[in-house]
């Protein structure tokens, strides 16, 4: 009760520099050239456009492709450092949570000398006898995948660790002294119980890719492109602020479902937190 | 109202002037003019280490910050845009000087007098002025490039080189994988290379394509042509069609031996000889049928300019044979005044890179509907 007067100042924030200007937004993309409201000619428009389509698909399945690998990549070395011991467990941890310390465009540039054409891994794979073979995945879609795993590979870690603090060691060993395999203790004793932990992951791991602007930028291909570098062009260098709106709307819309999972994830924490409490 | 401004900026300029003071006394006493750039790295560091010292040794009373725009909005043009909402309100633009920009990009600038007329009575070497580079009294052209093929002598022999656009088609078919050009919107060396593919497709004419005729049917009818040239060389690019980010991704992928010929700006590939980022047996050349397009780099100044004397000054300063020359010889640009007004040295120095033509492409709608039709027609994968 005592916190409800200082609300007012990141509440009218909110309202001012957020709420404000995405009502604005709304209203703009929903007037047609020809000032008719509501109308949704302007996203017909984005829709009848063989190439916007394919930005947004490429962009929906980059985010998710990416997602999906950050997820796996970050559950394996969140469980080596609940169960791991020694040594090992903690230079893993240092190297995994590097990345929250490397700004994303060193990475991109980093990425481009070490994965680029004639870069680091070529020169090594060549000088190992591996040569003909290595195709560099700048300039195409293979380089955002990884810079976005690279970058991206920190937060899930935090979270799942967290997550996998609460699985308690009794459940994993009495199942181990079951005759429970690695596979089975992980499907059936560990994911049930870091399942919200792995869907805030996942959430804020596809909103940080799918928003992402940087390393598609540097390292993509020309064409198709990402939503955050499709957005800045057609804003800029086409002029066309209102097509570039309709894009963030839509990008907007995909990520509020996602963005849903998430609230949807923390509520039912809170929720069981309290009735736990 | 006035008063209080005044006296409230005296304060500040009292505790900037005492925060300055233990460092440089000279300093607190110089009038600062605000600058502003969007060029490229070259260009700014040319500004901040080469003019910005020759300028304070000359005039004790003056300097200049620099700003760097690039990359942010519109980059000049969202400044020039401040400044004319300053000019209407009558309230201080903060800015005395823009180190590129294309007044006409201003909607509604040249109408409302936002730039100062610079002509020899107020920039008195604009006299030594290339004829070339009049066009409209607003813009001082300091200095100019030209887009040109680069190649690597060590791999393609000079007298195999292309010498003409369809020379070069055949010279990309014949060697799948080792040339590039980057992308149209993100630098002047693809956006040119697209130009010259246009001006092939239609007669080799760039008269065609001026500033005052821009029709949608009709653009569109000239570029389909250019588009089934450059799709016929894309799945012969590097890559298939991985078209870097910029002019200087582009000088990597030549600098890393990716591919042995790209198209680059004049000033930026010389640059980058002289610094070994690209290894000295890379060469240049220019087409002998048509050259690719290429042009000057004007400045201008808001005619409401905080410091309207000292940008002149800079301006004037700009123009003076010592800069020119060391815009050829710091940049590998060529210069804005005439050869012949240079050190006839210089001249015979740089023979090679001395346009006999410059053509031009209108920026503004042609340019803006050649990136985006490039993007959609040449750039993508999907099917036609």
């Amino acid at each position: 009760v005592a916190v409800a007067p200082l609300i007012v100042g990141p509440l009218a924030l909110l309202v001012v520099f957020a709420l404000i200007p995405i009502g604005l937004t709304l209203v703009e993309t929903l007037t047609s050239e020809t000032g008719a409201f509501p109308s949704v000619s302007r996203y017909a428009a984005f829709f009848a456009d063989g190439y916007s389509r394919a930005n947004l698909l490429y962009t929906i399945v980059q985010t998710l492709v990416s997602t999906l690998t950050v997820l796996t990549a970050s559950l394996i070395i969140a469980l080596q450092l609940r169960f791991g011991r020694g040594r090992v467990s903690a230079v893993i941890q240092g190297l995994a949570l590097f990345p929250l310390f490397v700004p994303g465009i060193i990475v991109a540039y980093a990425l481009i000398r070490f994965l680029g054409p004639n870069g680091s891994l070529q020169i090594l794979l060549e000088h190992v006898g591996l040569t003909g073979w290595f195709r560099s995945p700048y300039l195409t879609p293979t380089g955002p995948f990884l810079g976005f795993v690279w970058e991206n590979l920190p937060l899930p870690v935090l979270i799942l660790t967290a997550g996998l603090a609460q699985v308690s060691g009794h459940g994993v060993e009495a199942a181990r002294d079951l005759g429970a395999g690695i596979g089975r203790i992980l499907v059936e004793i560990i994911l049930p119980q870091v399942q919200r932990s792995l869907l805030i992951a996942f959430s804020l791991t596809f909103l940080s890719i799918f928003g992402a602007y940087t390393v598609p930028y540097l390292l993509g291909p020309a064409a198709p492109e990402m939503m955050g570098v499709f957005m800045q062009r057609t804003y800029s260098n086409l002029g066309e602020p209102v097509a570039a709106e309709v894009q963030a709307v839509l990008s907007f819309l995909i990520c509020a479902v996602v963005a849903a999972f998430y609230v949807h994830a923390l509520t039912q924490e809170q929720g069981a937190t309290e009735a736990s409490g | 109202m006035t008063d209080r401004r005044e006296v409230l900026s005296l304060i500040a300029g009292v505790a900037v002037g005492a925060m300055l003071a233990p460092v440089s006394v000279l300093a607190a006493d110089r009038k600062i003019l605000q600058v502003y750039t969007d060029g490229d790295t070259n260009v700014t560091d040319f500004f901040a280490n080469t003019v910005l010292p020759a300028f304070e040794a000359a005039f004790p009373d003056l300097t200049f910050k620099l700003t760097l725009t690039r990359g942010v909005a519109n980059e000049n043009v969202t400044i020039a845009e401040r400044t004319l909402a300053a000019l209407q309100t009558k309230t201080d633009p903060k800015a005395d000087y823009f180190e590129e920009l294309e007044p006409r990009s201003v909607k509604g600038g040249l109408e409302a007098g936002l730039f100062a007329k610079l002509t020899p009575a107020n920039v008195p070497n604009l006299a030594m002025a290339n004829p070339a580079s009049a066009d409209l009294d607003v813009r001082l052209p300091y200095r100019g490039s030209q887009v040109l093929i680069a190649y690597d002598g060590a791999k393609i022999p000079t007298d195999k080189a292309p010498r003409t656009f369809a020379d070069l088609v055949a010279w990309v078919k014949a060697n799948p994988g080792r040339f590039i050009y980057g992308r149209p919107d993100k630098g002047g060396s693809g956006h040119n290379f697209v130009v010259r593919a246009l001006h092939e497709a239609n007669g080799r004419d760039p008269s065609l394509f001026r500033r005052d005729n821009f029709e949608p049917a009709k653009a569109e009818a000239a570029f389909q042509k250019a588009w089934v040239l450059l799709r016929e060389i894309h799945p012969y690019t590097y890559g298939n069609g991985a078209y870097p980010a910029g002019n200087t991704p582009t000088l990597q992928l030549l600098a890393q031996g990716a591919v042995d010929m790209i198209s680059a700006w004049s000033d930026q590939a010389l640059q980058a000889l002289k610094s070994e980022v690209l290894p000295a047996t890379v060469k240049l050349l220019q087409f002998s049928d048509l050259a690719l397009c290429g042009g000057f780099a004007y400045s201008a100044i808001p005619a409401n300019a905080t410091h309207l004397d000292g940008a002149l000054k800079l301006a004037n300063f700009m123009m003076s044979k010592e800069m020119q020359t060391a815009v050829v010889r710091e940049i590998g640009g060529f210069p804005g005044v005439t050869w012949e007004s240079l050190d006839p040295a210089l001249r015979k120095e740089y023979i090679d890179i001395i346009p006999v033509s410059i053509p031009t492409f209108p920026d503004g709608d042609w340019s803006k509907a050649l990136n985006a039709g490039w993007y959609k027609n040449v750039a993508t994968n999907l099917s036609q």
